[in-house]
This record gives C-alpha cells, structure tokens and sequence, in this order.
C-alpha cells in the first residue's frame, strides 16, 4: 500500500475501491486544508515526511487496527509537498460488518498518525508568514515522548 | 557521526551536518544541539531520535559512524 505520496489524494478512486460484500459500514475521513488558523488567513499547507519511517509507521498503525477491530478494509494515505486549501492532506478509510467498528477504527487511525507518525505542516499564511506548526504536546502531560494522550479515547 | 533535522529545526540547524566530539548517549547529543545553538532548546527538549531507522531513548549508545535522525514532534494531518 502507499502510504505516503506526492500526488493529489484520488478520494473517489479510493473509496471506490473500499466497498467489499462484507461490510454494511464504509467510514471516508478526509483531512483538509483549511483558510485560516489561529485567526489567521491561510495560502496552503506545504507537508514534509521522514518518509521511510512514516510508512513503517503506518503500516504498523493498519496492523494494529486489523487486530483491534474485525476490518474488511483498512487504507490511509498522507500527501507531502504543497497542498491547496480544500485539499485533501491525509485521508482514511475503514470498512467494516456494522459501523460502530468502522467509525472507532477510524478515528484510531488518524489519531495515532497525527501523533507518532514522522509528517509535519508548515502554513503558509495570506500576510506572507509561514509557521511550523500544530505540534503535538502531548509529553507535557504523559512525560514521555512515546505515550499520547488520543482524541478517540476521550470521548 | 552525520546528524539529518527535519521541519522546525531546519530554523535552527542544517538539514545535514556532521559532529566530530565525542558522545557517548542519546542524551549527550541531545545536550550538545542545545549547546551548539541554545534557542532549539525547548523544541529539541521535544524531539524524538532515530538511529539506524530504528526510534531509540535517551540511554542509546552512539557510535562515530551512526546516522542521527532527528524528529520533532508530529504535526501531520
């Protein structure tokens, strides 16, 4: 599977792929950019990866969901490089028998790529700045820079 | 041993460099990019390392010929 790719994410080409005789559930995430942050207006969003370990990353990430869940299909991909607002950045699909698995496992997926897997945004803002930003924190409260704190376990 | 920095630490660093002192952890070198430019100490405070591919702690041995990857906190998504 690519996992990471320069090229526009293919969303219908994806989730047309994503339909399987077993599963009543077909959950599409799409994370998009959008045109402003922090009250501010946003040109793009450039992407960039440590991408050999980024796809281990997400392979493992897949694992760990198909052991979790009882998923008849498990696809996340990240763009790099520059991406336009309304864009899609990452998307990620889950297949699976009822849609209580397809909606957590999910939200699993994006949760852990957005936290462990080595990707980072710069925005590019309208005023002509740019940021390295959105960083996750979440060593401030676990204290360790391997344990994250996920959004799916929070309600 | 050949340091490679990723996203916000290319303010701060080369994407490449090499360090020729002697160090013996993790943590010692974790240490000296502090040291080298003291304003990347709260984001190095924040980064993970990889040697070799492989994600390794603050207690990892380095050796003077290792690949040092230096990851900040994700923003991806």
């Amino acid at each position: 599977m690519i996992y990471i790719t320069e090229e526009q994410l293919d969303l219908p080409g994806l989730l047309a792929a994503s339909h399987h005789p077993g599963a009543g559930a077909v959950v599409l995430f799409s994370g998009e950019v959008r045109d402003n942050n922090v009250g501010k207006k946003v040109d793009y969003i450039e992407y960039e990866s440590y991408a050999p370990m980024a796809s281990k990353m997400m392979n493992q990430i897949m694992e760990d969901a198909r052991q979790r869940w009882d998923l008849q299909i498990a696809v996340a991909q990240h763009r790099i490089g520059k991406v336009k607002i309304s864009e899609s950045a990452v998307v990620v699909i889950t297949a699976s028998a009822h849609r209580s698995e397809a909606y957590a496992s999910n939200r699993y997926i994006i949760d852990r790529i957005k936290h462990e897997v080595p990707i980072w945004k710069c925005e590019y803002f309208a005023d002509g700045t740019s940021v390295w930003g959105g960083n996750c924190n979440c060593h401030t409260e676990t204290g360790d820079l391997n344990k994250h704190i996920y959004e799916s376990e929070n309600g | 041993m050949k340091i490679e920095v990723f996203a916000a630490l290319k303010n701060y660093f080369s994407k490449e460099f090499e360090i020729t002192e002697q160090l013996e952890t993790v943590a010692d070198l974790r240490q000296h990019l502090k040291n080298i430019n003291p304003s990347s100490s709260q984001l190095i405070n924040m980064c993970r390392f990889v040697v070799q591919e492989d994600l390794v702690t603050d207690a990892h041995p380095l050796l003077s010929n290792d690949h040092v990857v230096v990851l900040p906190p994700s923003s991806g998504g």
